[in-house]
């Protein structure tokens, strides 16, 4: 694969990736703990999508949106049944992260139940894909790419320009001084989860029409989700942006490579072609975790 | 005969999973150490024991023990990143490690069969039994190591090496100031814990005779989770509970698929969501478990108070 293709990859991947890594980052920011349902609420969204666009007929555009409305009220609800009880409590983080994994394995299992485990498609008629600068790219790629962008800059409005996103951003930063200040932190905190599952929503839906919809989607996309978050700082936005771009061009650059050629050390020597086997891609954002767990854990940008 | 046959396997299961909630348990509810990639010290043992016995050849004994060894190198290998991190960076690493264990499983098949799983595992003493006592063998043989490992767990647990674990999870901090050197004491936890899941795993493999990655989903961590958490953390007796109740659970609705009607795409997902459900309203409700971990306190006596 050339330098363009990768890069054209690496930015549609980037886009799915960032959007989800958004709604993890500021959960853990917020309410402290590791949200391991957060992957499982943004495909409960993309079968949303499916139902909407499929069974109803209606167009993507619109299905997508609704999906994530619902998924944001899902989410609330959810909230306020399980985990504002614990928060009730003092519950310590650990027990909110268990709960959340228990969650998680619920959820997972009732998309089987509804959708069965059997994979789907979005009724997305078949592209002639572009060709920009070198680099094959299908209108869908484009619309992901594009759709992260406008995302990206809305979130950013969102959090400096509105009173809302003052808000949040002040219960982040000191919970108690915030309520001293009115500022009504359960109230910001069903907001927090709205946003974080409505971005999730447009982030998995993304996800699900390159490739293809499944329940056990989640779990495949959790790891890279957290290891975005991880690598770009917990908490920050911008970070989440940052690390979805890297470990995307980590993806793509490490599967395309020859490591053969670099062992020949550019053909000095005798070595046949070296490539990192398909099957391990998934392991990539693994190795990159624990790495960066290693040697930087607080990430690039670091804490905010 | 089919009924004491199918009680004999359900009790078998129990055992090699009581096996792994009480390894579970010891990271979680001793050491406060959040493994969610528990399935991985399964999937060591089960195969470095399977293999080393049908590719090379060793008596089965010896291939229980390597498991075993292994499995706790790798409970060694998996602390190394982990041991300096807070507790929620510990479950995202274990997790991400059980997963490069499976891929490991299944892409690495010159070593492991891939997706096709390896077959025809030899079983202990089989020659030696009739087909109909064999089973209850095995039972027994289960039961033992059941035994065995509770009684070592509990002699580690009472002793002061337990004792610094359980303050690790308590206060860490003041662990360090006591000068205990916790990220130590954390990875002899996790080598200690992967062997006792690592021996699940030998006999599991050897009791299947067949496996494969499909064995060593993650769904089979989660069940492990739920054991501990159904059973009640911190206490041996609450994590063989715990393997019992889910167990019998898991294992009879895998059979009860004949009799209601219900196909098996729905029986098994409907499953997994009353797995799920039953941690998230154990923490809810009852977060310390069936079994309550009885906590000593100890009090100062009363010369010793005089001296305060």
């Amino acid at each position: 694969m050339d330098l363009p293709q990768i890069i054209a990859n690496s930015l549609v991947r980037a886009a799915e990736l960032s959007l989800l890594a958004i709604g993890l980052t500021m959960v853990y920011d917020i309410l402290k703990f590791a949200n391991f349902a957060h992957a499982d609420y943004a495909i409960l969204g993309g079968f949303l999508v499916y139902t909407f666009n499929q069974a109803f007929g209606l167009n993507l555009f619109l299905s997508i949106i609704l999906a994530a409305l619902a998924t944001g009220v899902i989410s609330i609800a959810i909230d306020k049944a399980i985990f504002k009880p614990l928060r009730k409590r003092e519950a310590k983080p650990v027990t909110l992260m268990i709960t959340s994994l228990g969650i998680a394995i619920a959820l997972r299992n009732t998309l089987r139940l509804i959708w069965t485990s059997k994979p789907k498609t979005y009724a997305i008629p078949l592209q002639k894909p572009f060709e920009i600068l070198g680099a094959r790219i299908t209108p869908t790629q484009i619309g992901i790419v594009a759709t992260g962008l406008v995302f990206m800059i809305t979130l950013h409005l969102l959090l400096h320009r509105t009173t809302l996103g003052k808000a949040l951003r002040a219960i982040s930063d000191n919970r108690v001084l915030a309520s001293a200040c009115a500022i009504d932190s359960e109230r910001m905190i069903q907001w927090m989860w709205f946003i974080a599952a409505t971005f999730g929503v447009i982030g998995g839906t993304m996800i699900a029409m390159e490739h293809l919809l499944y329940p056990r989607l989640g779990f495949d996309i959790l790891i890279p989700i957290f290891c975005v978050a991880i690598l770009g700082g917990i908490g920050n936005p911008y970070g989440a942006m940052l690390g979805a771009l890297i470990l995307a061009l980590a993806e793509n650059v490490i599967l395309a490579l020859d490591f053969g050629y670099i062992l020949s050390l550019g053909g000095l020597f005798k070595v046949g072609s070296i490539q990192i086997n398909t099957g391990y891609k998934a392991a990539i954002s693994f190795v990159i975790l624990i790495i960066v767990l290693l040697f930087r854990p607080t990430g690039i940008l670091g804490r905010k | 005969m089919p009924v004491v046959n199918f009680l004999i396997y359900l009790l078998i299961m129990i055992g090699i999973y009581a096996l792994l909630a009480l390894s579970l348990n010891f990271q979680v509810g001793f050491t406060g150490l959040i493994n969610f990639g528990q399935v991985a010290f399964f999937a060591v043992g089960a195969y470095t024991s399977c293999l080393l016995v049908c590719k090379a050849g060793i008596p089965i004994v010896l291939g229980f023990l390597c498991g075993m060894i292994l499995s706790g190198l790798f409970g060694y290998l998996i602390s190394i990143p982990t041991r300096s991190l807070k507790a929620d960076y510990w479950a995202i690493v274990t997790l991400a490690g059980g997963e490069i264990v499976r891929l490991i499983a299944v892409n690495e098949g010159w070593l492991t069969e891939g997706s096709f799983g390896v077959m025809r595992i030899p079983q202990p003493l089989k020659h030696l039994l009739s087909k109909g006592t064999y089973p209850l063998f095995y039972l027994v043989l289960v039961a033992a190591c059941v035994v065995f490992m509770y009684f070592v767990l509990r002699l580690l647990i009472n002793s002061p090496f337990g004792r610094n674990l359980k303050a690790i999870r308590d206060a860490e901090e003041l662990c360090l100031s006591l000068g205990k050197n916790t990220r130590k004491l954390k990875m002899e936890a996790m080598i200690v814990a992967g062997a006792v899941a690592g021996l699940a795993g030998a006999l599991f493999a050897h009791y299947i005779t067949y496996i494969s990655p499909e064995n060593f989903q993650p769904i089979e961590t989660f069940l492990m989770w739920a054991m501990i958490i159904v059973g009640g953390r911190g206490n041996h007796a609450g994590a063989i509970l715990g393997a019992v109740v889910i167990q019998v659970f898991n294992v009879s609705t895998r059979f009860i698929v004949r009799y209601v009607p219900l196909g098996p795409d729905v029986v098994a997902p409907l499953r997994m969501v009353i797995i799920g459900l039953l941690i998230v309203a154990f923490l809810l409700f009852k977060p310390e478990g069936l079994v309550k971990e009885k906590k000593k306190i100890y009090e100062l006596k009363d010369n010793q108070a005089g001296e305060l």
